[in-house]
């Protein structure tokens, strides 16, 4: 494989003016110089690989910014898992570290699964629209591809197990003008060629019966019947208490600082919980899998984070969209690298509206902006012209972890033997994860079979038990529930229908959960019409009672985010008169 | 000298206009009633204010105890009623109205309940 | 299946009066609450100022409450309470009610409904607050709940958005007890709450209020730690430049009330855009026979001492009702109101005395209020001053105006002469 080098360098001068150059060492292109600013940073990258490379590239060029940006601090430390020797580290609690923790537990193994945030799907797997792709814009011969669609098939399937709520919804991609209407029967072999089976073409009577939302200048569009929607975060929540119940060991709160490599080998992993020796690691670190590889010695790609925005619009908005749709050939969706975005009917009933796609240098930077949620109601308006930013509940941002050749990293390591990467995973992640997780076991078992094949875990169980959605249920189911547990009759989120029974059952499960945000994540109180004006406070007390702490004690997420502060009684009162004269006249 | 500022006995929020000469008031304008004239004469030369708190108990039940002054306390005087009301935790049970503290710091306003409360086992909410 | 005439959703001062209205007339009544313990938002309402028109005294919230549940014991009304109603559906002329407790799933029938199911806060995304998620940004009500039911501090150091009764109150109350208001912060030119909580809440204690301001971003990973007020123009957007950054450790919210209609909306009640409440006639039945509303689900009201006048109306009002004909006349106001209640006059009853609520659209000074059906003016009074926050009421003796269905009132404004 010869890296067009000369090429490249060319491209760079003419817009760094010899700033920026690029060698090749080890077989990896590397950049290094200095630009202007973050974006050019991303354009030197961009100059140097795209999805079309054949060859992995590491962006080492530097910006006047980066001194400034300020690590996130680490947690709490102890000696905890100091002397642990297990058989395979697995670092990342995404849905990508979910997938390959619960696919790992097939096997006997010593798994040690490490998060440094102290509960699981706490980035981009909690940040995102939660579709299942058909793989509409994914090309032959990519990793996206051919893991979204192996993915894509399983989801059916993993969903059941898991007792996660999965809709195969399928998905529309709107067209203007009736004049595309031939021309999109042309395409149809093309996506049989790409795996698609059963993609339709609809007319304008046919598309509007089907999606009355969408804006009469669309005509004609697409139907992928292989789109579907999951809650990817409670997909990821799934999958992690299943691989713990089936004997993985997950510690949160633990973030890896340092490795110990020799001769092509890790033989030490630092953490904040003291030093372990596992046999192999594998690194599903998200937007820091890069300094993950560093840290292994075997650094061949670098990530370019890029933030999205998606807003979610009350149930009462559910008029607009039954399934998934898009508008294409607009100039507003000509965005490189955003796939487009749409409208999605989510598995709990509301509307989602987004994403879109700002590269930006900082790798936690969850913040989100008006203008983002502007810019995506924008776009999605030339499709849905009902769309009203009135009808805003709550707005989120995610981070993408994208790496140069926009594609995902799934292989062992290059330098170090015994490391595999699951990383680069931006969309389609969420899809592609059950594929990824059979891969990277594969590879595990490979590796770990060196020495000593696994055996296979006889009570390995695929299946777990959701905690019960009671107001779901029909009202004779719903009733025998709380005859046999009353908790399950009081409610608690009136907006969302949530009963004590089920705020108990979150904090009570394999993977550990005390916050509020995490019992929401779990069981949905406060992501009503109230955003939890109400419930904030019983879901409060709730936690504090069950998990025998004060209520000063009740995090909202991560550690300093206490939401009370102290008693009212305590302190020692202002004496004299603040604001008023001391006779107490005006 | 001119004071202007609003009435606050009564939903009506009257605007008042006083002159006041010599630590007296000599003029009241803007009441609708009565009462808005003798407020205008109180906050220009001794304003007072009621009071409306919690107080902590003990014994289970709801952690605190709401309460109120029955009259008014100098308005300077707030921060130190606070203070005092602070420290007293409830311990026997009450009924709304009951008093609590018979004179407040010496202004001989009583403080009272504003709500029943009883030591028993924690209420559900 | 345990039948009633009169179910009552919702046990908050509203609701509590419609029981006492239903049971009057001897009606078979239901209250259902959902909390603990009835008496809705005023159990955390603890400052006075209630009941100055109700029962000529100056009560705290709490104290209100605790009169109509003392009323309401041996009136002979059902209550159920840490009881949920999960779903109403028309059932013939009447309705049946999912009831949800500790005890199990039970249905119940009515055979009318009133809805007293008050209202919600809007939340800061709602006002396109912007930034990170960190602790510390919460509603002025639920900061009200965490120190005056739960007794525990959620500020020590705080900003308030939003110059609405609930926040001007909370401003006083998180000062007395021992935290730093930096100030009130309104969108709008005029503060949005009354004048005497202005006076008593800021002015007492040196709080400033900046009005035509707002709260653009938060900052905090997981704390806050600094919000970002800006200057706004007449549309009430932030104008580019005058950003400030203010440290606190919270943001308290009090930027607007939206009545709670879920359930009417589920039952078909049309819904007035103007109050976000049901359209409803001047007995406060909704536009769905048997369905009445009274309290904050109708409008959102100052003094509690209307809500329970509605409330006891709408309660006798349910306990009579039978299904028959209405001939409705429509109410309407002209641009200078924010709203009218009722917006439906059901001719086919005896017309009397009809009270009237309104809100004026902008503060005006001298104002005459004009009311007239299908052109000929029936009445009209004088106000010294009109200030949005500052809710109205208009008694019109409506017989001898010769209304019929189809017939139209309609309130004016006009400026007085002084």
């Amino acid at each position: 494989m010869r890296i067009p080098l000369q090429k490249i360098n060319r491209a760079l001068k003419k817009r760094f003016g010899g700033r920026v150059q690029a060698v090749v060492e080890r077989g990896v292109l590397v950049l290094r110089g200095s630009a202007e600013d973050w974006d050019g940073v991303v354009a030197a990258g961009r100059l140097a690989a795209s999805p079309k490379s054949r060859w992995y590239t590491v962006n080492e060029v530097t910006w006047p910014g980066a001194a400034q940006r300020q690590p996130k601090p680490v947690p709490q430390t102890d000696e905890s898992l100091a002397g642990r020797a297990p058989d395979v580290l697995l670092i990342g609690a995404g849905v990508t570290g979910a997938a390959i923790a619960r696919e790992l537990m097939r096997w006997n193994v010593d798994l040690l699964w490490v998060e440094k945030e102290h509960d699981v799907a706490l980035h981009a797997s909690s940040r995102n629209d939660g579709m299942v792709h058909p793989g509409v814009d994914l090309h032959k011969g990519t990793a996206k591809y051919h893991y979204n669609r192996l993915g894509n098939r399983m989801y059916g399937g993993v969903c059941a197990a898991l007792g996660v709520p999965f809709r195969r919804t399928g998905q529309y991609l709107c067209f203007k003008g009736r004049a595309m209407r031939p021309l999109l029967y042309f395409t149809l072999p093309y996506w049989k060629w790409l795996g698609l089976s059963g993609v339709r073409v609809l007319g304008d009577k046919a598309l509007h019966a089907a999606e009355p939302g969408v804006d009469e200048a669309l005509h004609c569009g697409l139907f992928f019947p292989q789109a579907g929607i999951v809650c990817p975060y409670g997909l990821t929540i799934a999958m992690a208490e299943n691989a713990v119940q089936n004997g993985a060991h997950l510690s949160l709160d633990t973030c890896v600082t340092g490795m110990d490599v020799e001769n092509g080998r890790i033989l030490a992993v630092h953490t904040n919980r003291g030093t372990v020796r596992p046999r192999i690691v594998i690194n599903a670190a998200g937007v820091f899998c890069e300094d993950i590889a560093q840290m292994a010695q075997d650094h061949f790609f670098s990530i370019h984070p890029r933030k999205g925005t998606n807003a979610i619009l009350d149930k009462k908005a559910k008029r607009m969209v039954r399934t998934i749709y898009s508008g294409m050939g607009t100039t507003a969706t000509k965005t490189v690298h955003s796939k487009g975005g749409g409208i999605v009917s989510t598995v709990d009933g509301n509307v989602l509206v987004g994403p879109d796609a700002v590269e930006t240098p900082e790798k936690e930077d969850f913040s989100t902006s008006v203008q983002s949620v502007r810019a995506t109601f924008e776009k999605q308006r030339h499709a849905a012209p009902a769309l009203r930013e009135s009808d805003i509940i709550t707005y989120f941002t995610g981070v993408r972890a994208a790496t140069y050749e926009e594609d995902f990293i799934i292989r062992p390591g290059m330098f170090t033997e015994n490391i595999i990467h699951a990383a680069g995973i931006q969309s389609p992640g969420l899809t592609a994860a059950p594929a990824i997780a059979q891969e990277v076991a594969r590879l595990a078992y490979g590796q770990l079979s060196a020495t000593t094949p696994p055996a296979r875990n006889a009570a390995y169980d695929p299946t777990r038990r959701p905690i019960p959605h009671v107001a779901g249920l029909p009202d004779e189911a719903r009733a025998a529930l709380i005859r046999q547990n009353p908790d399950y009759g009081e409610i608690v989120c009136r907006c969302e229908e949530v009963s004590r029974g089920e705020i108990l059952d979150a904090l009570r499960r394999p993977v550990p959960c005390d916050t509020v945000d995490g019992v929401k994540r779990r069981v949905r109180p406060g992501m009503g019409r109230c955003q939890g004006g109400f419930c904030g406070p019983l879901v409060t007390a709730i936690i504090a009672e069950e998990k025998g702490i004060s209520l000063e004690q009740v995090r909202k997420s991560g550690a300093g985010s206490a939401q009370l502060l102290r008693p009212t009684k305590q302190r020692e009162q202002k004496t004299g008169t603040e604001g008023g004269t001391e006779d107490g006249t005006l | 000298m001119k004071r202007e500022f609003t009435c606050i006995v009564c939903p009506n929020g009257c605007r008042l206009h006083t002159e006041v000469e010599n630590g007296a008031v000599t003029s009241v304008t803007g009441n609708r009633c009565p009462k808005g004239r003798d407020f205008a004469e109180k906050e220009c030369t001794a304003p007072t204010r009621s009071l409306c708190t919690t107080v902590k108990t003990l014994g289970g039940g709801a952690p605190v105890l709401p309460v109120r002054t029955a009259g008014e306390l100098p308005k300077g005087r707030l921060f130190e009623a606070m203070a005092v009301l602070n420290a007293y935790t409830q311990t026997v049970p009450v009924y709304c109205g009951d008093v609590l503290i018979p004179d407040l710091l010496g202004t001989g306003c009583a403080v009272i309940a504003t709500d029943d409360w009883a030591p028993e086992a924690a209420e559900r909410k | 299946m345990e039948r009633y005439d009169v179910v009552i959703v919702g046990g908050g001062p509203a609701g509590l009066a419609a029981a006492l209205g239903a049971r009057r007339t001897g009606a078979k009544t239901l209250l259902v609450e959902r909390e603990a313990r009835l008496g809705g938002i005023l159990k955390q309402c603890i400052h006075d100022g209630f009941g100055l028109l109700r029962f000529g005294e100056r009560l705290s919230g709490c104290e209100y409450a605790h009169r109509y549940i003392e009323m309401l014991r041996g009136c002979g009304a059902q209550t159920a309470l840490l009881t949920f109603v999960s779903r109403i559906e028309k059932s013939g002329e009447g309705f049946v009610l999912t009831l949800v407790g500790r005890e199990g799933l039970r249905k119940v029938e009515a055979r009318a409904l009133v809805l007293s199911t008050g209202c919600r806060e809007r939340t800061a995304r709602q006002v396109s607050i912007h930034g990170t998620r960190p602790a510390g940004v919460l509603t002025a009500g639920t900061a009200q709940h965490y120190i005056n039911r739960m007794g525990e501090m959620p500020a020590r150091r705080c900003v308030i958005l939003g110059s609405g009764d609930i926040g001007l109150i909370m401003a006083r109350r998180l000062t007395l007890e021992g935290a730093q208001v930096l100030g009130v912060y309104e969108a709008k030119p005029t503060p949005s709450g009354l004048s005497r909580n202005i006076s008593q809440c800021l002015e007492d204690f040196g709080i400033p209020l900046y009005t035509s301001h707002t709260v653009t971003r938060v900052s905090g990973k997981e704390r806050l730690e600094r919000v970002t007020v800006a200057e706004v123009d007449a549309r009430m957007r932030p104008i580019p430049g005058t950003e400030q950054e203010l440290e606190c450790d919270s943001l308290i919210l009090s930027v607007g009330l939206i009545p709670e209609n879920e359930l009417a909306e589920a039952l078909g009640v049309p819904l007035d855009a103007r109050t976000k409440g049901p359209l409803c006639d001047q007995s406060y039945m909704t536009l769905v026979p048997g369905v009445f509303v009274c309290g904050n689900a109708l409008h959102v009201n100052d003094l509690v001492d209307y809500v329970s006048e509605s409330g006891e109306a709408a309660g006798a009002a349910a306990a009579h009702y039978v299904p028959a004909a209405r001939g409705l006349a429509e109410v309407s106001a002209d641009g200078g109101f924010g709203y009218v209640v009722p917006q439906r006059i059901d001719t086919t009853k005896p017309a009397g005395k009809t009270t009237f609520f309104f809100r004026s659209l902008a503060e005006r000074g001298k104002t005459r209020v004009r009311m007239l059906a299908d052109g000929r003016e029936l009445c009209k009074k004088t106000y010294m001053q009109l200030k949005p926050p500052e809710m109205e009421r208009m008694v019109v003796d409506l017989s001898g105006a010769g209304l019929h269905a189809g017939s139209r009132l309609t309130f004016v404004m006009e400026e007085a002469d002084t």
